[in-house]
């Protein structure tokens, strides 16, 4: 290794060779280059010419600077020139390369690795051998152990297939196979240390022993990033109506930030949140304010800039759409409208939740949220025992009062009841009805406003009690409990004390009703109950950068009621469990998340005294420049080779042309350029186009036309046109445009095959043609021969069989009421598709005229329409405006105006 | 000179290019054909030559009778005496013959074939026979053309054939770079059975100027003979000197036979050529 700055030679004796270059600069001087050959049939007078002046030829200067460059060029190449090249890990002897590969050092992982791989560059050009040690423990369950002592370029195979895994690293592991690498390889090594920087033991230091250990066993470097916070994202907290994020990190000096994205399925983020962490601060919250439908969707959650696994949380469905069960007394009229037990309970939950029917039992043995018992007793037996066991778990009871209760209390119940119920406002009571008092602040109700015309004229009475206040959650106005709750092992039950439809009170009939079930449903803890010890399989796993995988084949099923303990391991990596064939059914996957029994992140201890400590990412990388130099030696050798060539007249004439013709081809292929923009813009906006006929006065018809239409239909209807885009079918792609008006000249040629296919693309994919033959009612004279160039035109076209337009088609009524499509001309006949084509939601890909509409709708840039009407007047280019905006609605929704064909129907059927 | 052995895609390029040769032949031909005339006296022949009294002895059938009764006299009409001359023609073949410097101009083969054809079209017109070295029979009559430009890659490879009739004529194209001797002795062959002709040398306008610069490999074509020439700058006077010494050599081998001689060189027009060729070839 020889150095000059920045630059170094690995195999420095070679360049002893440079010295050497005038001696080749004097060998090219004297060696005239080759004669060039030239065939003559005169040869005879040219043998033995006497010798003339014999100036010798010499090869060009420049021809023998550009080898002398080659030549110097081979030479430093070969000499293996290094750019800043790294020292490695310091000392001498074996290098140990010691990587933690846990969650937290996924974000950062490229420059984790690129750090150890120049370390092993170094290590490579000193000849050490190299072992690496990493301290997460390997996916395939194995125990930690470091690897054998090697050269670095297997060493190099070995860290480019190492990953950050989904678990924290287990530092008392690594300690225990360090222990174990010196017992087998007892002398001194240096040991290169790429540290994480969090303390992973929940207590205590795992960080010290191991770097101590490095430290006592030969020279120690530890690389860290700096000013790099590592995160988690434990799992939200649902709330009524929002999901509240919660970060955590080591806590730094200055304030930070990051964004929490909730994703679906399909990847995409549906909304985002941002956290901000104050300084010294541990935490950071913020709430996703989602409605419960969107919310239902989210998948996962993930911490930006974090990518990695312990930012990551999957939501499965305790997160979601809660099932609910309802259960009432009598099922047979529990459904009568109106009046029914569950008729109001069912409608208001309906879209938010999954709704069950069933007794308790049956509804107990599936999982569930909350259960519902609409004035229905919970009698002694196996039924209470049930319910009481499921509750204590975390279920969410929700019962509503009701004469029988009335008559029967059970000690399901949050408070105890007086026998029978009291009625206000009755004809025996000079009681007025009760309206509702405003929410207290700890109620889960607070923030809702009870309107003026809920009113209460029957209710249940709770027994008086010093703990009654605290357990109401709603109250008359007079003071008199409405909800009480009560919490019971990890769940909890509530107490309506009204009935579920409208006999006692009117609550079920007011909005109230639906918000208040809706935070009691959000309430609930999630699913609880029949969970049992049937395993999930491991479905989906998240390495470490967070990213979805196939399970490795070390992962081992959980038992189902025990997902929620388990830590992740290499045994349980995070992800999807579930049952294996339901993969989709999201119902039955239950997320392990890494970040769930991640203790708070806390910086790790200080390295020893006496290491060395370098900064991962901070050092440009070295760079090998030998590689560069002698491509640029190639490419001079190659130069010179058609110099060469050229002068010996190997590459003539003939070849300058072609080759200048390619020169050239390879200046114009940045033609195809113009395309792409038209493309580019197409693909920005919705836009008509037009098929450019070559004659620029019907182009310039057709452009005015499409761009009165447009104006048209923006300033008419919701549909927003950009301005129209002429198009050369097979040149240009049809795919952006909705709708092509193409009119047909009589010298019309043939599409060619190109043209044909990318027309008949167009048209099975839902695009529209309208072929104007512009001659329609006005006889001949206008455009004659247009319907043999229509033939022509169409001949290689996947034209379905036509049809004049019936009158009821949606053509006719998609957004205006049509009789007939008039344009610039009126009276004759369109033409469609005749058969209904359920591919294409039945709408026609072709629409056959000659009204010439585009002349009707024309402006120009004043603004007048400068075609007029044939037979003429105002009112009927407003029916060809009507035309057209009917044309673009019937491209832009094709048929689902067609559904009010339907209606009298509809209408018929709903009267009987 | 070693001739090439005829390849097939070569015999068929030569095929396709005859017709447009053919053509472009007769149009030549028909630039030079105005002017020239026949032998100017009475004899056999279909050409009207003159009326002149009957004598006895005259056939019957040779009596005007239009013209006789434009008066007391008989007639008898006389036509222009039409000998046919025997015309041996030969144009030279041979990868020397098939070089040229530019593509822009013709090969020296095809020129030389062109004028040989030129010459030929002429002749038929005029009623002569043609006949190619090396071929038994002769051409006549104005189809007869096409069957000649047929039959001109059978053609001897050398001037020689003992089949030539005496006082016939001969013309031989071709660009004579081969050495003196062989030009002279086939002269002499053919003017030892009294038969005139026609030397023309036909030569890339390359072959006359040498244009070319630098360091320079010649190689010749059809042998393996070749020259380095460190500057050709340096050696086109002394190759001019030698070209022109080549060229009085073959027109004094002409001049000896009686013969005369002619250059031409492809990038000129070849109706001068023709012109000058068929002036030689008319009687006098």
């Amino acid at each position: 290794m020889w150095q000059i700055g920045p630059l170094a030679f690995a195999a420095p004796w070679l360049l002893l060779a440079l010295p050497a270059l005038p001696l080749l600069w004097w060998l090219l001087r004297v060696s005239p280059p080759a004669p060039r050959a030239q065939a003559f049939p005169a040869i005879l007078l040219l043998r033995d010419l006497p010798p003339t002046e014999e100036t010798p030829h010499r090869t060009p200067w420049w021809l023998l600077l550009l080898r002398l460059a080659a030549a110097a060029l081979l030479i430093c190449g070969l000499a293996r020139p290094v750019w800043q090249p790294q020292t490695g890990g310091g000392g001498s002897g074996p290098l140990l390369v010691a990587i933690d590969n846990g969650w937290a050092a996924a974000p950062d992982w490229p420059a984790r690795a690129a750090t150890a791989a120049a370390a092993l560059e170094a290590a490579g050009r000193e000849g050490r051998r190299v072992a690496l040690l990493p301290t997460a423990a390997p996916e395939t369950g194995e125990p930690l152990a470091a690897s054998a002592l090697m050269p670095a370029e297997d060493a190099r195979a070995r860290l480019a297939a190492l990953r950050p895994r989904a678990w924290a690293p287990d530092r008392a592991a690594a300690l225990a196979a360090l222990n174990a690498f010196r017992a087998a390889n007892p002398g001194a090594f240096a040991t290169l240390y790429l540290a994480d920087g969090l303390e992973h033991a929940a207590e205590g230091d795992a960080f010290s022993p191991l770097a101590t250990a490095l430290a006592v066993a030969g020279p120690l470097t530890v690389a860290r990033a700096e000013a790099r916070p590592a995160r988690i994202l434990p799992p939200p907290r649902a709330e009524a109506d929002r999901l509240v994020v919660r970060a955590l990190q080591a806590p730094l000096g200055a304030p930070t930030e990051a964004t929490v994205l909730a994703r679906t399925g399909d990847g995409r983020a549906i909304a985002s949140a941002t956290l901000a962490f104050a300084p010294g601060a541990g935490s950071a919250e913020a709430a996703l304010d989602l409605p419960i439908e969107i919310r239902n969707q989210v998948v996962r959650l993930d911490l930006e800039p974090e990518a990695g696994a312990a930012g990551t949380v999957l939501l499965d469905e305790r997160f979601r759409r809660r099932p609910v069960g309802l259960s009432a007394a009598v099922e047979t009229s529990a459904d009568a409208p109106l009046t029914g037990d569950l008729y109001y309970l069912e409608r208001a939950l309906g879209p938010y939740a999954e709704i069950r029917r069933g007794t308790p039992e049956t509804l107990l043995g599936r999982r569930l949220a909350v259960m519902i018992l609409a004035d229905r007793e919970v009698p002694e037996g196996r039924e209470r025992e049930a319910l009481t066991r499921w509750v204590e778990q975390g279920g969410m009871l929700i019962r509503f009062a009701g004469p029988r209760l009335a008559e029967r209390p059970d000690p399901l119940l949050p408070v105890a009841l007086r026998a029978g119920e009291r009625a206000l406002g009755g004809a025996l009571s000079w009681d007025r009805p009760q309206t509702l008092a405003p929410f207290p602040e700890a109620s889960p109700f607070a923030g809702l406003v009870p309107p003026a015309e809920v009113t209460v004229e029957r209710q249940v009475l709770a027994e008086p009690s010093p703990r009654l206040s605290e357990r109401s959650w709603a109250r008359l106005a007079d003071g008199t409990p409405l909800v009480t709750e009560i919490a019971r092992g990890q769940g909890r039950i509530v107490l309506f004390h009204v009935t579920a439809n409208a006999e006692w009170s009117n609550l079920p009939l007011s909005g109230l009703f639906v918000d208040m079930l809706r935070r009691l449903v959000a309430l609930s803890a999630g699913v609880q109950g029949a969970e049992g010890e049937a395993p999930l399989a491991p479905l989906e796993m998240l390495d470490g950068f967070g990213r979805l995988g196939p399970a490795p084949p070390a992962a081992a099923p959980i038992p189902a009621n025990r997902v929620e303990e388990t830590v992740a391991s290499p045994r349980h990596p995070p992800g999807w469990y579930g049952t294996p064939g339901h993969a989709e059914e999201t119902a039955w996957r239950r997320a392990l998340n890494l970040s769930a029994h991640l203790p708070a992140p806390r910086a790790a201890a200080a390295p020893p005294a006496g290491s060395r400590l370098e900064t991962i990412g901070g050092v440009p990388a070295e760079r090998d420049l030998g590689p560069w130099l002698l491509a640029m030696a190639l490419l001079l050798l190659a130069a010179d080779l058609v110099v060469s060539l050229a002068q010996r007249g190997l590459i003539g004439k003939q070849w300058s042309r072609p080759a200048g013709a390619a020169a050239l081809a390879l200046l114009l292929a940045a033609a195809p350029a113009r395309a792409q923009d038209q493309d580019a813009a197409a693909a920005n906006a919705t836009r008509l186009a037009y098929v450019v006929t070559g004659d620029a006065q019907v182009d310039e018809i057709s452009r005015m036309g499409l761009l009165g239409l447009s104006d048209f239909v923006n300033r008419r209807t919701a549909a927003g046109l950009a301005e129209p885009h002429p198009v050369v079918p097979g040149r240009d792609d049809l795919s952006f445009y909705p709708l092509l008006y193409w009119p047909v000249l009589a010298e019309a040629p043939q599409p060619d095959a190109a043209a044909a296919a990318a027309l008949n693309t167009f048209m099975r994919n839902g695009g529209i043609i309208l072929l104007d033959t512009r001659d329609e009612g006005s006889g001949e004279g206008m455009n004659p021969g247009s319907r043999a160039a229509l033939r022509l035109v169409t001949r290689d076209l996947a034209v379905p069989p036509l049809a004049p337009v019936p009158e009821d088609h949606v053509l006719k009524r998609a957004f205006y009421l049509l009789q007939d499509l008039p344009g610039r001309f009126s009276g004759g006949q369109v033409w469609v598709a005749r058969d209904q084509d359920r591919a294409n939601d039945s709408v026609s890909p072709v629409i056959i005229g000659g009204h010439d509409w585009a002349a009707a709708w024309a402006i120009d840039s004043r603004g007048n329409n400068p075609y007029a009407t044939i037979p003429g007047g105002a009112r009927q280019r407003i029916l060809a405006y009507r035309f057209g905006v009917n044309l673009v609605m019937y491209a832009l929704t094709g048929n689902y105006k067609g559904d009010q064909v339907h209606v009298p129907a509809i209408l018929e059927r709903l009267g009987n | 000179m070693t001739i090439p052995p005829v390849s097939v895609p070569w015999a068929e390029s030569l095929g396709a290019a005859l017709p447009p040769l053919v053509v472009q032949a007769e149009r030549v031909a028909a630039t030079v054909m105005q002017g020239v005339h026949g032998r100017r006296r009475p004899g056999q022949g279909d050409a009207f030559w003159q009326f002149r009294p009957y004598v006895v002895g005259d056939a019957a059938a040779r009596v005007d009778w239009r013209q006789s009764a434009k008066s007391d006299r008989l007639f008898v009409r006389e036509t222009e005496w039409e000998a046919a001359q025997t015309v041996a023609l030969w144009s030279q073949r041979g990868a020397g013959m098939d070089w040229r410097s530019d593509r822009d101009l013709p090969a020296k083969r095809f020129r030389a074939e062109l004028l040989l054809l030129a010459v030929a079209a002429l002749l038929f017109r005029g009623g002569e026979r043609v006949r190619l070295f090396g071929l038994p029979r002769a051409f006549a009559g104005r189809g007869a053309l096409s069957a000649l430009a047929e039959a001109l890659p059978r053609q001897a490879a050398a001037a020689e054939d003992a089949r030539i009739p005496r006082h016939a004529r001969a013309v031989l194209v071709g660009d004579f770079l081969a050495p003196l001797e062989e030009t002279r002795n086939a002269v002499a062959a053919l003017a030892a059975r009294s038969v005139r002709g026609h030397l023309v040398q036909v030569l890339d306008p390359a072959e006359e100027t040498l244009p070319f610069t630098g360091r320079i490999r010649f190689e010749g074509l059809g042998t393996a003979e070749h020259a380095l020439v460190p500057r050709v700058e340096g050696v086109r006077a002394l190759y001019e000197e030698r070209l022109a010494r080549h060229r009085d050599g073959l027109a004094a081998i002409a001049a000896a036979s009686g013969w005369s001689f002619a250059t031409h060189r492809t990038d000129q027009p070849p109706e001068a050529a023709l012109l000058a060729l068929y002036r030689r070839l008319a009687p006098e």
